[in-house]
C-alpha cells in the first residue's frame, strides 16, 4: 500500500536463542488489525502453538506500538506487549500496556514493535539503533535493581536512550514481575518480567533519529488542546501536610511535597503524582517516586477507597454534565460538580466506604512498600491489594500461627516489609520459592480452604453498620485480585457496578480492570440498577468497554482518558489524524471486536476456554457479600452471562463465537482453523 | 570560567522554563514535538529545537532554549549569513533551510552545551541541516511551545 503516515513500516522479529533479526512490514497487517495489541493477536495466533507455556523459548513476546505512538497526538505514547502470562492461573494468553518513552524512541528508532523468541544462551540485552539490532552481554546488568540498571544503560549509551528493563524478580522469574521504563511506568499485569527472565532478556535498550510523520498535523494540533481539556494552568510542586484518601487522611508530620508529570511521550495530562524525596529501601539518599492509583494503599489501609466522588454511582455511571476523565481524579483537578444536573442527587449519593483495618498509616513505611517494588520490578497491586492484606487478616484470624516465615509475620513493620520482598524476590527458602510463583499458587499449595477461605473478621460495613464476611485472600478470577469487585477493596461500589466489572474479569485472562475501567451512562443505570443481571443493558455496557479496550490499546491511547462515552469519535478521529486513513466511530468499534474476537479464539484454542469455566470460575467471589450486604445468585449470574453470550453473537452453551460472527469481522480463516477442532460451528 | 563568561552574555527574548515553585515541567515533550510539528510537519528528536533533560530516577526534566544571545555568535560563525542564518528585525537569529548547507559552525560557535542548535541526522549528508529555535517568528499565535505547555512552564522572556 501507499505509505503508512503515522506508522513507520517496519516489525523487526528478533531471534534470541541465535542471535538473527528479520523484518516485516508493518502494512502486512494494516489496516485490518490496526495496532498495538490487534497486531499482536493476530501475530500470536498465527505463530505461537497451544500448548506452549510462559517459560518455554516457544512463547514469544509481542510488542506493538500504536499508530499514534510518537505523532503528537495526546496518549500515543502507551503501547502494549502480549505473551503467554505466568501470573494467570492456569498459564493463559494475556497482555499489559506501558507507558513512559520507550515507545515513541522506537519509531524513531525504525520499527512499530518487535516480535521476542528463542532463549538467549547468556543475560542478554538489546540495542537498537536507527534500524540496528545488537545482542549484547547483560552479565554485568544481571542482578541489579531496575534503576540501577538503567541508569547503567545511559552510562554505556548515553543520557539519551531509552530503556525498558527488568529487575530481580524477572530474573528469578517471580510470576508478578515487571517490565519496567526508567520514570516507573510498567508492564505488569501479566508478569511479562518474568518471561522476558525466562529468555535470559534482561533489557532493551533504543535510540533512534528518526521521525514519524503524522497525516493531518493541523488536526494533531487541535487534538493537543482538545483532548480532556486540559487545565492549561501553572502547576507548582506543593507541599502537602497530610496524605492518603478522601475520608483516611493522616496528618504527615514535616509534610512531603508533591509534583505532577505525564507518564508517556506527548500526554497532554500530567496525572501522576511524583512525590519528592522519599524515603529509600537501598540507599540512604531520599528518592523520588510516581503515586500509581493502588500508592496510596501502600501508606494506609484502614479503610476503604472512597467510590465515585462522594461514593455515589456516578463513578460509573455518568451523564454530560458530570463526567470526567481519570487523569483529572489523579491530578487533583476534578472541576466542582455540576449541581443543575438533573441526576445531581442519585449520582453523588454518599455511601460510605467499609472499614478493613489492615494496617495504620506509616508514611516512611508506605514509601518503602513502593520504592521495593520498583525496584525489585514487581506488580505493586498483588503486593499491595493481595500479598498484605492476606498477611494481616490471615494473622487476625491465626491462620499462620503454625508457619515459620523466619521472622514474624507483622505487615506494620517495615522491617518485616524488606524481610518479606526480599524472601520472595530471591526465593529464599520454602515460603520464598512458594510466594514466588504467585498468590493463587501459593495459596493452593499450603491449602485452599485454610489459606484462602477462612473468614475474616475484622471488615465493617458502616452502611449495614456491622461486620460483614470476607475470605482472607481476595482472589477475584484467573489468579489475579479483585479490582472494583465490590468486596474486600474498592469502596463501596454498588450491584449495578460490580456484577459489571466480574463480567469484565470472567472473559478476560488477567485483571482486566486499569484497561477497562467500566463505563456507562446515568440513564442506563437508571433502566438496569434494580435487577443489574437480567438487563441487556449490562451486557451491552460490558461489551462496549471490552471493544474499546481492544481499541485503547490498538490506536492507541490512555484508559485515564478513553473511553469518553460523550465524545465516541475521539478514537477514531485520533487515528485518522495519525494515519490519514478515514475511520468513522462504527468502523473502528468493528476493528476493536475484530481484535476481542481473534483474542477470544486465543483463549479457546490455547486454553480451552469455556462457559463452565468461567462462571465457575468468578461466581465464588461474588458469594461475599458487597457494603450493602448483596451477593449473587446461581441463577442471576448464568442470566447475565447468556445476555453477554447473546449480546456477543457466542454459543449460550459453550461460549465460542458462532461463524458468522468471525465471517461478519473477515476472520474466516480463524473460524476454519477452530472448526478442524470442533470449537466453531 | 566558562559560567562566568556566560553570567556575563546578555539575551533578547527567549524561552525559559519557570522555577519549580511556579509551575513544575510535567515532562510531557509537548513543546519538543509542536516544535518540529509546526516547523517541518514531523515528530523527531533530531528535529527539536528545545531540548529536554530528563532525570532517569528523579524524573525532573530541564528544559534547554536557545537564549538568543545579543552577540548572536551562531550568526556571526554561519558561512553564508544573511542567507542562510538571519537575523529579523526584533534581534531573533533564525535559518533559512533552503540556504543551509549543513557546515555546523553555528553549533560550534554556541556558548552553551548542550548546543541550543540541532543538527538533522540523515542518511543523505547533502541534505543536513541545522535547526535552532526562532521563536516562531512567523507564526501569529507566537512560540507553540508556550501555547501547547499544558502547565504553563515556558515562557517568554
Amino acid at each position: 500500500m501507499d505509505k503508512l503516515y503515522g506508522y513507520v513500516g517496519k516489525i523487526a522479529r528478533i531471534n534470541l536463542t541465535d542471535s538473527t533479526v528479520a523484518f516485516i512490514s508493518t502494512s502486512d497487517y494494516v489496516p485490518k488489525y490496526i495496532g498495538g495489541r490487534s497486531i499482536c493477536n493476530k501475530i500470536f495466533w498465527d505463530e505461537v502453538k497451544p500448548g506452549t507455556k510462559a517459560f518455554d523459548p516457544e512463547n514469544k513476546i509481542i510488542y506493538m506500538t500504536g499508530p499514534t505512538t510518537a505523532t503528537g497526538i495526546p496518549t500515543g505514547g502507551r503501547t502494549v506487549f502480549t505473551s503467554i502470562a505466568p501470573n494467570s492461573f492456569p498459564e493463559q494468553y494475556a497482555w499489559s500496556g506501558i507507558g513512559g518513552w520507550f515507545g515513541a524512541e522506537v519509531k524513531f528508532a525504525g520499527f512499530d514493535g518487535f516480535i521476542l523468541e528463542g532463549k538467549a544462551p547468556e543475560p542478554t540485552y538489546l540495542y537498537i539503533e536507527d534500524g540496528e539490532i545488537k545482542f549484547l552481554s547483560a552479565r554485568n546488568l544481571w542482578g541489579k535493581l531496575v534503576h540501577d540498571t538503567q541508569r547503567k544503560l545511559e552510562e554505556i549509551h548515553g543520557k539519551d536512550v531509552k530503556s525498558i528493563v527488568i529487575g530481580p524478580a524477572g530474573e528469578n522469574l517471580m510470576r508478578n514481575a515487571s517490565v519496567t521504563t526508567s520514570n516507573d511506568n510498567v508492564a505488569a499485569k501479566a508478569g511479562l518480567g518474568a518471561v522476558f527472565g525466562s529468555k535470559n532478556l534482561k533489557a532493551i535498550t533504543v535510540r533512534g533519529a528518526g521521525v514519524v510523520v503524522p497525516a493531518d498535523i493541523k488536526k494533531v494540533l487541535e487534538l493537543r488542546l482538545k483532548m480532556s481539556h486540559p487545565a492549561m494552568i501553572p502547576r507548582p510542586v506543593i507541599n502537602e501536610t497530610e496524605h492518603g484518601l478522601p475520608g483516611a487522611t493522616t496528618i504527615v508530620e514535616g509534610g512531603w511535597q508533591r509534583a505532577q508529570v505525564a507518564c508517556s511521550h506527548g500526554c497532554n495530562q500530567h496525572c501522576m503524582c511524583l512525590m519528592l524525596d522519599m524515603k529509600s529501601a537501598f540507599s540512604e539518599e531520599k528518592v523520588n517516586h510516581v503515586e500509581k492509583c493502588v500508592s496510596p494503599l501502600a501508606f494506609n489501609m484502614t479503610i476503604d477507597v472512597p467510590y465515585g466522588g462522594p461514593g455515589g454511582p456516578g463513578g460509573t455511571f455518568q451523564t454530560e454534565q458530570n463526567h470526567y476523565p481519570a487523569c483529572k481524579m489523579l491530578s487533583r483537578e476534578v472541576d466542582p460538580p455540576d449541581t443543575s444536573d438533573p441526576y445531581f442527587e442519585q449520582e453523588f449519593a454518599p455511601a460510605p466506604s467499609d472499614i478493613l483495618n489492615y494496617w495504620k498509616h506509616d508514611f516512611d513505611k508506605g514509601s518503602i512498600i513502593n520504592d521495593l517494588c520498583n525496584e525489585y520490578g514487581i506488580d505493586k497491586w498483588d503486593v499491595i491489594i493481595w500479598l498484605l492484606p492476606w498477611l494481616a487478616m490471615g494473622k487476625n484470624e491465626g491462620v499462620f500461627d503454625d508457619i515459620d516465615f523466619g521472622m514474624e509475620i507483622d505487615v506494620e513493620s517495615e522491617k518485616f516489609i524488606r524481610y518479606l520482598l526480599d524472601m520472595i524476590v530471591y526465593r529464599k527458602g520454602y515460603y520464598g520459592n512458594l510466594l514466588a510463583e504467585g498468590m493463587a499458587r501459593a495459596i493452593r499449595t499450603l491449602g485452599k480452604e485454610k489459606f484462602g477461605n477462612t473468614i475474616y473478621h475484622g471488615r465493617y460495613s458502616r452502611i449495614l453498620d456491622k461486620q460483614i464476611d470476607i475470605p482472607i485472600s481476595l482472589e477475584g478470577a484467573w489468579g489475579h485480585t479483585v479490582h472494583w469487585q465490590g468486596r474486600g477493596f474498592q469502596g463501596s461500589i454498588a450491584k449495578p457496578a460490580w456484577v459489571a466489572t466480574n463480567l469484565h474479569q470472567m472473559n478476560a485472562t488477567r485483571d482486566s480492570q486499569t484497561i477497562q475501567h467500566h463505563h456507562d451512562t446515568f440513564e442506563h443505570y437508571l433502566e438496569l440498577k434494580d435487577d443489574p443481571c437480567r438487563s441487556p443493558l449490562t451486557a451491552k455496557a460490558v461489551v462496549m468497554g471490552e471493544n474499546m479496550a481492544e481499541i485503547k490499546d490498538s490506536v492507541t491511547c490512555c484508559d485515564w482518558q478513553s473511553p469518553n462515552l460523550f465524545w465516541p469519535e475521539m478514537e477514531a478521529e485520533m487515528f485518522s489524524a495519525a494515519t490519514g486513513i478515514p475511520m468513522t466511530k462504527e468502523e473502528l468499534l468493528n476493528v476493536g471486536e475484530r481484535s476481542r474476537l481473534l483474542y477470544r479464539a486465543i483463549m479457546i484454542n490455547h486454553s480451552g476456554r469455556n462457559r463452565q469455566m468461567e462462571v465457575n470460575e468468578i461466581f465464588a467471589i461474588m458469594q461475599y457479600p458487597d457494603p450493602w450486604g448483596e451477593t449473587v445468585t446461581w441463577d442471576e449470574w448464568n442470566d447475565l452471562v447468556d445476555l453477554y453470550y447473546a449480546e456477543r453473537g457466542w454459543d449460550k452453551e459453550t461460549g465460542w463465537p458462532a461463524r458468522e460472527v468471525y465471517e461478519r469481522l473477515g476472520l474466516d480463516e480463524i473460524a476454519d482453523e477452530l472448526a478442524e477442532s470442533g470449537k466453531c460451528r | 570560567m566558562e559560567d562566568n563568561e556566560k553570567n556575563q552574555r546578555s539575551f533578547g527574548r527567549h524561552i525559559v522554563q519557570t522555577s519549580s515553585d511556579i509551575s513544575f515541567c510535567a515532562g510531557c515533550n509537548a513543546c519538543g514535538i509542536v516544535c518540529s510539528l509546526v516547523h517541518d510537519g514531523v515528530v523527531g528528536p533530531s528535529y527539536n529545537r528545545i531540548f529536554m533533560e530528563k532525570g532517569t530516577q528523579s524524573m525532573v526534566t530541564v528544559i534547554h532554549t536557545c537564549q538568543q544571545c545579543a552577540d548572536h555568535p551562531c550568526y556571526e560563525a554561519c558561512a553564508r549569513k544573511d542567507q542562510a542564518m538571519c537575523l529579523d528585525e526584533n534581534g531573533t537569529v533564525f535559518i533559512n533551510d533552503d540556504f543551509c548547507i549543513g557546515c555546523k559552525r553555528c553549533i560550534k560557535a554556541c556558548v552553551f552545551d548542550p548546543p541550543r542548535i540541532n543538527y538533522v541526522k540523515s542518511t543523505d549528508k547533502t541534505k543536513r541541516k541545522a535547526k535552532k529555535c526562532d521563536l516562531c517568528h512567523t507564526r501569529l499565535e507566537g512560540p507553540a511551545c508556550v501555547q501547547y505547555c499544558q502547565v504553563s512552564c515556558l515562557k517568554l522572556s
